[in-house]
């Protein structure tokens, strides 16, 4: 009997591997591999091609010398600062119109997020399109109001831009979690204070905002991931310009590696993108995340 | 009184979804815009809304003469479908397979195994974009089908997903397959995942509008027109024939359009998806 049981944990254990096998050879190979190659590639100088060369942490102080890297440190936070202001309140605001609408709710919960699912290269073009010098968008604020905006020829608007097509997209798809968010918030919260005598408006203070404090930490660890990666819009609109002014880290890195053939320094850049987008991201966490507990 | 209270109810009502219907409509305008414009005559892109009568003539050219110029469009559209075809369902099989070893074998390495796949989740992926190249490059894979489909074949995230919902399965569902004479993969993808449909759509949704929507990867690992999916080749013809507005429009469209049948398609499981992935 004993001998019985220890033959079956042996076919599990047997059958646990095999199965998992695979995976973890296709992460050696896959994740494993190129993570040994980041390291190696961030303390190398290397073009592809000739004898790779250490040069230890040179990468890192050339970095922190590099004015671009600075140019796109200040322009990280210029988007975010843009951004997350801007989807955050109005991703808000549109979970609490779902929460109110009591019909067509597939109808507008299609149209925000049909967004989320258009491609990266189509939705470019098609802002590029929109948002053009003598393109529809300018044309009708020019008939109606007299204004004409440089979205993307103009230093100053050309990230602002950007955050507005990114908030086109995500927006629809954060109302969501903010909706969930909402949802879990127990109805006889607003009915106490309704009884106190509270104003809606300090009950969105007191009540909602509080209790929303899970879902406004997922939306921004998301926000702040999403900056980071951010590459298709740059590349496909400005190019990085104008001046440098919508340069990202995955601009600098593809043009680094690619264009320039300095794999070791784009390899530096990432490791850094990475652990600021890290930080930021635990930094966030500490400074707004609180305890909700729903009593 | 009572009637003067509807009233007001009534138009806040009106208000309310007037508004509503605004705000979706100016979120559905670059849509529109572009699926019309892609029918228009090349002079009224930028001046109408609504043409003055439907053409093809944008289709037709990127369809047929783009082809001629060394764009071979319609060649992009079954690169994007091939790739991300055989992407998703590599990635929905292996990842049901391994995620019922984590969640349902008890074995040495179930716990390490976990824990690994939650330590990859954590790396964002754009870390691995250059030194990934070299690995490739180094196995003489560049400017191949196999560049863009080989690294994505298996993935943390869907054996997380499937790990977490076959989680939920009583052990006697398996037991009962086992008596029954069921062979392992029998068990698999007869019993554990018709009971986790939701999460098998919720995979293959994400994971094939990813791939679809790929642009950086195949951008750096391709070279030749006729091997680069749909996006690339788009972006790449945009580079260079800027001005050829009405095509590249129509090419968007081309572009667009699976990704949108299958969210509407799967509409129900997408809803889903957004706020289960979180929990």
């Amino acid at each position: 009997m004993k001998s019985n049981v220890r033959s079956l944990e042996r076919v599990e254990n047997i059958k646990g591997w095999l199965l998992s096998g695979p995976y973890w050879i296709f992460a050696a190979i896959f994740f494993g591999y190129p993570f040994v190659w980041l390291v190696v590639l961030a303390l190398s100088k290397w073009n592809f091609i000739s004898p790779r060369e250490t040069i230890w942490l040179d990468n890192f102080i050339k970095l922190f010398r590099d004015p671009m890297f600075w140019t796109v440190t200040w322009n990280t936070i210029r988007f975010m600062f843009y951004f997350i202001p801007m989807g955050l309140t109005l991703s808000i605001a549109l979970a609490m119109a779902f929460s109110k609408a009591k019909r067509f709710k597939t109808f507008f919960a299609m149209s925000f997020l049909i967004a989320n699912v258009s491609s990266g290269v189509a939705y470019s073009i098609i802002f590029t399109q929109l948002f053009s010098t003598n393109g529809p968008v300018n044309n009708f604020l020019y008939d109606h109001f007299g204004v004409f905006i440089p979205w993307f020829s103009d230093p100053n608007w050309a990230m602002f831009s950007i955050a507005i097509m990114v908030t086109w997209k995500f927006m629809g798809y954060y109302a969501l979690i903010f909706l969930a968010g909402l949802q879990a918030i127990p109805k006889e919260l607003y009915e106490a204070a309704e009884i106190d005598g509270a104003t809606k408006w300090t009950q969105f203070w007191k009540i909602t905002l509080p209790l929303l404090n899970p879902s406004i930490v997922m939306v921004m660890v998301l926000a702040i991931t999403l900056t980071f990666g951010i590459f298709t819009e740059p590349f496909m609109i400005t190019g990085g310009g104008p001046l440098n002014s919508t340069q990202t880290f995955m601009m600098v890195i593809y043009t680094d590696a690619f264009l320039k053939y300095e794999p070791g320094y784009a390899a530096t850049m990432s490791i850094v993108a990475a652990g600021m987008s890290f930080a930021l991201i635990l930094l966030t966490r500490k400074l707004i995340e609180r305890k909700v507990e729903f009593a | 009184m009572t009637s003067k209270k509807m009233l007001a109810q009534n138009v806040k009502a009106v208000v309310f979804y007037g508004i509503m219907f605004a705000v979706s409509s100016v979120w559905l305008y670059p849509y529109v815009w572009l699926f019309l414009s892609s029918f228009k005559p090349w002079n009224e892109i930028y001046t109408t809304f609504i043409p003055s009568h439907l053409t093809l003539k944008s289709y037709s050219y990127i369809l047929s003469v783009a082809d001629q110029m060394g764009y071979p469009f319609l060649r992009g559209l079954f690169n994007s479908i091939f790739i991300s075809v055989v992407v998703t369902v590599s990635v929905v099989v292996t990842s049901a397979i391994v995620g019922y070893a984590v969640a349902k074998i008890r074995f040495g390495g179930s716990k390490a195994l976990f824990n690994f796949v939650i330590y990859q989740m954590l790396f964002p992926g754009f870390m691995f974009t250059v030194p990934l190249y070299i690995v490739i490059r180094s196995f003489g894979l560049l400017d191949t089908y196999a560049a863009m489909i080989v690294p994505s074949l298996m993935g943390a995230w869907g054996v997380f997903m499937f790990s977490q919902s076959f989680k939920s399965v009583p052990n006697d569902y398996i037991e009962a397959a086992k008596i029954d004479g069921a062979n392992f993969f029998w068990v698999v993808f007869n019993v554990m995942v018709p009971l986790s449909r939701s999460t098998m759509a919720i995979v293959t949704i994400f994971t094939f509008i990813g791939i679809w929507d790929n642009f950086m990867w195949p951008l750096i690992v391709i070279q030749s027109h006729p091997k680069m999916p749909l996006a690339v080749l788009l972006a790449v013809f945009n580079k260079t024939y800027g001005g050829y507005v009405g095509p590249i429009l129509a090419g968007s469209v081309i572009q667009t359009i699976p990704m949108v049948i299958i969210f509407i398609i799967f509409r129900k499981y997408f809803l889903q998806g957004i706020s289960m992935s979180f929990k």
